[in-house]
């Protein structure tokens, strides 16, 4: 390896490893042999070590600056503290390797959930206190995915249809918005997460199970809860495309008749095409 | 303001711009953007099909739009990351940028990329390690690469060229451009006790194509780049210096945390008008007495519009 190689090894390792500075540095010097006094030059105000030190403590400071913006709902539930030592653990297990900024927080929710005591069943645990966090964690992990990919904007849109209910009889293809996102979650949190955004007080919900979708129409992202059965269609279409085998299936899970699901959908579908969840090829 | 020192690869004086940041995007969607020209951080919208994208094509319809990147990692021993280079250049496709700019420094190695702008030892390997690589950089991008000096709060014991040299060498070897950030100059100078002049008036002044200003902030034993505050008095002295050695070179405000209303920004990188008829305003480098300060911020690149 090359001086150079080896003095980036050195230098990338004391930034990203935890621990106590002098104590990475130390490690550091061992393993790639060095001495960090010779590496870098000492100043009259600043040693060798601390000169490292500015490089390491901006480091960790500016990622946890970019995981608090991106999940800025979960840092107000947890709080500075129990947000950081979260967040910080998260970024020793998967230091940032893309130049894309949005690809550091990406497994921040599994992360979250792997960290979940194993036993929690035998302790009769609060859902509150391990699944909360991490539902709250996807659900903004899907807003910021859904703010960024490839969305609805730009295609032709097909005005014609949204009155005439062209699908009723097959003539118009159909398709899920390519940004698309639906979550099921234990906890209703849509209200929760637009309170921080908007800087209102946020109060936790109780437990109580919930369908969301997160869509975007017009670079505008919206995020809220379906009904059941509009989440199930909706999930189904998204996998399969297939309008109605989805609607079929929809029936099935939600136990409902499917003229009486039918006759909900045409009163819903202009809706799900005017917000984006759905839209019409414009060939007809 | 042209004089026969002035060349700038060819590249025009684009006058006075700002970074475009989020938190302007509504604004910006309103209103005229008064400044001449925008800098964006292309790494923000390499993978971002949303309204950042939206705002970006509309300022571009607009205005001449330079892009500065922070993750091309000129000087790391990792091999080039030629899928970052594939998008950046697909970015340059729909941008028409006037020029596209990184920094001297590497990000990280053995594929980490720890988002910070970290020192090279300035050594002959390092040189010809680094012009090696703008040179492949500028086969693929067919264009030249800009490259600014950094913030740096630490010296190489093995380093034999300083940056000023470095850079000159960098220049005399690829035909790079130069993108002098006169803070970063301020900044190193004062960590690393070399007169800021001194390297202003070194550097080969036909390769400045851009420069930043900045507001640095005191942290007692050394000075960090935070872009967090108004320029304060000693850097707009610089400026004015290199823009004179220069011959006069597009300028661009940069303010990344702690980021005012448009209306500011644009008074700020406006006093650089003044500042060229010698009536430079008054202002103390801001002192922090809070070690939190954080250089080369990044996270305003991730903000979300919501309904
Ligand atoms: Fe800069």
């Amino acid at each position: 390896m090359s001086e150079l190689a080896n003095i980036q090894r050195w230098l990338t390792s004391i930034i990203i490893k935890p621990g106590k500075l002098g104590e990475k540095i130390r490690l550091a010097d061992q393993f790639y042999q060095l001495n960090n006094e010779k590496v870098i030059r000492p100043s009259l105000r600043s040693s060798a070590g601390e000169k490292i030190g500015i490089y390491a403590r901006g480091y960790v400071l500016r990622l946890m600056d970019c995981m608090t913006a991106e999940y800025p709902a979960l840092h107000h539930l947890l709080g500075e503290e129990l947000f950081g030592t979260f967040a910080k653990a998260y970024l020793v297990k998967k230091p940032a390797a893309s130049p894309d900024l949005y690809d550091l927080g990406k497994n921040f929710p599994d992360f979250l959930k792997a960290a979940q005591p194993e036993n929690r069943e035998i302790h009769n645990t609060d859902p509150s206190m391990f699944d909360l966090p991490v539902e709250l964690a996807k659900l903004e992990r899907a807003i910021s995915e859904v703010s960024r990919s490839k969305g609805l904007e730009g295609m032709e849109e097909n005005k014609s249809i949204e009155n005439q209910m062209l699908y009723l009889f097959g003539t118009v293809s159909f398709h899920a918005s390519p940004c698309l996102q639906l979550l099921q979650l234990q906890f209703p949190l849509v209200d929760f997460v637009q309170a921080v955004q908007q800087g209102s007080e946020a109060q936790v919900p109780d437990e109580k199970e919930s369908f969301i979708v997160v869509s975007r129409k017009n670079y505008i992202v919206h995020v809220h809860e379906l009904e059941q059965w509009q989440w199930h269609f909706l999930t189904q279409f998204k996998a399969t495309g297939n309008y109605l085998e989805s609607a079929e299936f929809t029936a099935q899970q939600c136990d409902l008749e499917k003229s009486s699901l039918m006759a909900d959908m045409m009163l819903w579908i202009p809706v799900a095409i005017s917000i984006g969840y759905i839209y019409a090829d414009s060939e007809i | 303001m042209t004089s026969d020192k002035t060349n700038r690869l060819g590249l025009s004086n684009l006058g006075l711009g700002v970074g475009l940041r989020t938190k302007h995007y509504a604004h910006l969607m309103k209103n005229e953007p008064v400044v001449d020209w925008f800098e964006i951080i292309s790494e923000n919208y390499m993978n971002n099909f949303g309204y950042a994208r939206h705002v970006l094509e509309h300022i571009v319809s607009i205005r001449p739009v330079v892009m500065h990147g922070v993750s091309m990692s000129i000087g790391s021993t990792d091999p080039l990351n030629l899928e970052y280079l594939k998008q950046l250049k697909e970015l340059a496709d729909l941008v028409k940028p006037v020029w596209i700019s990184d920094h001297l420094c590497w990000t990280g190695v053995a594929h980490l990329n720890t988002h910070d702008l970290l020192p090279l030892p300035l050594t002959l390997e390092s040189l010809k390690h680094v012009t090696e690589r703008v040179n492949r950089v500028q086969d693929i991008l067919k264009r030249p690469l800009i490259l600014e000096n950094p913030s740096t709060y630490m010296e190489f014991q093995d380093s034999t060229l300083h940056e000023w040299e470095f850079l000159t060498e960098l220049v005399n070897k690829t035909g790079c451009g130069l993108l002098l950030d006169v803070n970063n100059v301020f900044v190193s100078g004062f960590n690393h006790n070399f007169d800021p002049e001194h390297y202003i008036r070194n550097i080969p002044h036909k390769a400045v194509v851009q420069m930043h200003i900045a507001g640095p902030t005191d942290c007692d034993t050394y000075l960090l780049d935070t872009h967090d505050q108004p320029v304060p008095t000693q850097v707009w002295k610089l400026y004015r210096l290199a823009q004179q050695l220069t011959g006069g070179v597009s300028t661009l405000l940069e303010w990344d945390a702690n980021i005012p209303e448009y209306e500011e920004l644009v008074a700020e990188v406006n006093k650089a008008k003044q500042v060229l008829l010698g009536d430079f305003p008054d202002v103390p480098v801001y002192r922090s007495p809070l070690a939190d300060g954080v250089s080369n911020p990044v996270d305003h690149q991730m903000q979300t519009v919501h309904e």
